[in-house]
């Protein structure tokens, strides 16, 4: 009879514990989703912003149409990303690329000087950070929901019930530092 | 310990705190039904409640109004709007705070609200004219800190709870020392005696309870802002050059010090500990300089004892940040 309270127990512990596990994990992920929606809404501002800022620089610097193309592609492959590993990337290129727009920017006097282009200059420094806040947030949620579904106990059940590993936003400032090693021959 | 370690300790202590609260609430409407009947145990329960009540729903006009905190036009706000929208969205706010401006030469901040939806952050105009943007972000997101992880909401009920507390205690030892004569004492004397010793010392544990939950929740705050900002040393920064400074808040209501980053009533404490221990219970803050041990032991850094002049956030405002 003692044997049978103690299994009945041991059997209630370990079905409050999974629940405590599961409704956890379910926080997390929706977490994880709502980190995802602060960076889209963001990238989403940066990319109506940008046809903005290029007709802006054309009015001037028209004849730089290197930059304009490879802003453009760059806006483009973002729209398009798919995972936030693909965006996170996408993101960097069109930064490059903005980047390269202000330095260019910075021969033409006028162009500087105008109204429409120090605002969108603003509102477009403003959206990175707000990205970077937002890949601040998103990636530590991603980073706290990856170690709950692949350690123990969550390990056991996570998979089986549909928690997947979600991807980060971007790798670390760090890792683009990384020296490339090309090893192709020629 | 970690910051996260830091963030879940700091949780469970302040859950035991509140659980005291309401313990003492309990005991001492216990202690009046016995010591005098049943009906006034009940009546001083019930007062209690809804003074309780209607006095968390109107603490943020009070605390706006206590502090002097008010809103400047768009255009003026615009570059700490963004910057606390920035902390709000790394800190995974769904909404962004009010921010209000508090007409002050002392750098302090406090933020405020039952929900974050509510809530807003007040800084000094001092603040914005000491301090370089990497701190006053770290000093924002302190406040945010306070606001997401609903300090603002349990410091408001703590606050309140103090109060209420000491009225009852109050009224109740009043009750039984001048109209003990009158009432009809169910009791014996032993009765009695315990239940004024127990409405002398309500509040004064209310009290003590009131300013351990604010101290806890500053350091909790500070390991919560220097993971929103990934910039533990930027938060010490900011803690070391409020420490420098030596003006106070003139508005330093004491009913709302628990709010301000840094304490602003009592500058004694802000030295090295050993003044004395027993003055240390009454703070609402703890010293400043160990909530910068506690940073620079979960950063794994060391701070130097003086900071280089940095141009303030209110100069470098208007210009684009370095990309």
């Amino acid at each position: 009879m003692l044997g049978l309270w103690i299994a009945l127990a041991v059997v209630a512990l370990v079905a409050i514990a999974f629940v405590i596990g599961f409704n956890r994990l379910v926080r997390l992920r929706n977490e994880v989703d709502t980190g995802w929606s602060n960076i889209d809404v963001q990238l989403k501002r940066r990319a109506d912003l940008i046809p903005n800022l290029v007709e802006a620089v054309k009015g001037y610097a028209a004849h730089e149409s290197g930059v304009f193309e490879a802003i453009t592609a760059a806006r483009t492959a973002l729209i398009g990303a798919g995972t936030p590993a693909a965006a996170g990337q996408a993101n960097d290129v069109l930064t490059a690329a903005v980047g390269k727009l202000f330095a260019v920017a910075e021969a033409y006097p006028d162009l500087k000087a105008s109204q429409n282009f120090l605002r969108l200059q603003g509102d477009l420094t403003d959206t990175e950070d707000k990205i970077s806040a937002a890949r601040r947030y998103y990636n530590a949620t991603v980073m706290r929901y990856n170690t709950k579904i692949q350690s123990f106990p969550g390990l056991l059940y996570a998979g089986a019930l549909g928690f997947k590993p979600r991807e980060f936003f971007a790798a670390d400032a760090d890792a683009h530092a990384l020296p490339q090693v090309d090893l192709t021959p020629g | 310990m970690t910051l996260q370690e830091q963030i879940r300790s700091n949780r469970w202590h302040s859950v035991v705190l509140i659980g005291g609260f309401v313990v003492v609430i309990a005991i001492l409407a216990g202690l009046l039904a016995v010591a005098l009947n049943v009906w006034i145990g009940a009546f001083a329960l019930a007062g209690a409640s809804v003074y309780a009540v209607v006095g968390v729903a109107s603490s943020r006009n009070m605390v706006s109004s206590l502090t002097g905190a008010h809103e400047l036009p768009a255009e003026q706000m615009r570059p700490l709007q963004r910057l606390v929208e920035n902390v709000s969205i790394a800190a995974g706010l769904a909404v962004t705070p009010e921010v209000r401006i508090v007409d002050d030469s002392a750098p302090n901040a406090f933020a405020t609200g039952l929900t974050p939806g509510n809530s807003f952050v007040g800084v000094t105009t001092g603040l914005l004219q000491t301090m370089p943007k990497r701190e006053l972000e770290a000093v924002i997101a302190h406040e945010i800190s306070h606001v997401r992880n609903r300090d603002t909401r349990l410091m408001t009920l703590a606050v309140v709870f103090a109060g209420v507390i000491a009225l009852v205690a109050d009224i109740a030892l009043r009750t039984m020392v001048y109209g003990g004569g009158r009432s009809k004492n169910r009791g014996g004397p032993i009765v009695i005696v315990i239940a004024i010793v127990g409405f002398i010392l309500a509040p004064i544990a209310a009290m003590l309870l009131r300013m351990s939950l604010s101290r806890r929740r500053e350091y909790l705050a500070d390991a919560t802002a220097a993971e929103i900002t990934n910039d533990p040393e930027g938060m010490a920064m900011a803690l070391r050059r409020l420490e420098l400074d030596t003006t106070t808040v003139r508005q330093a209501d004491s009913s709302v010090a628990h709010l301000w980053i840094e304490s602003p009533t009592s500058r004694v404490s802000d030295g090295p500990t050993g003044s004395s221990a027993l003055a240390g219970l009454f703070d609402t803050h703890p010293p400043l300089q160990s909530r910068i041990e506690a940073l620079e032991q979960a950063g794994g850094f060391q701070l130097p004892p003086d900071l280089s002049p940095d141009r303030p956030f209110i100069e470098t405002a208007d210009e684009p940040s370095p990309q």
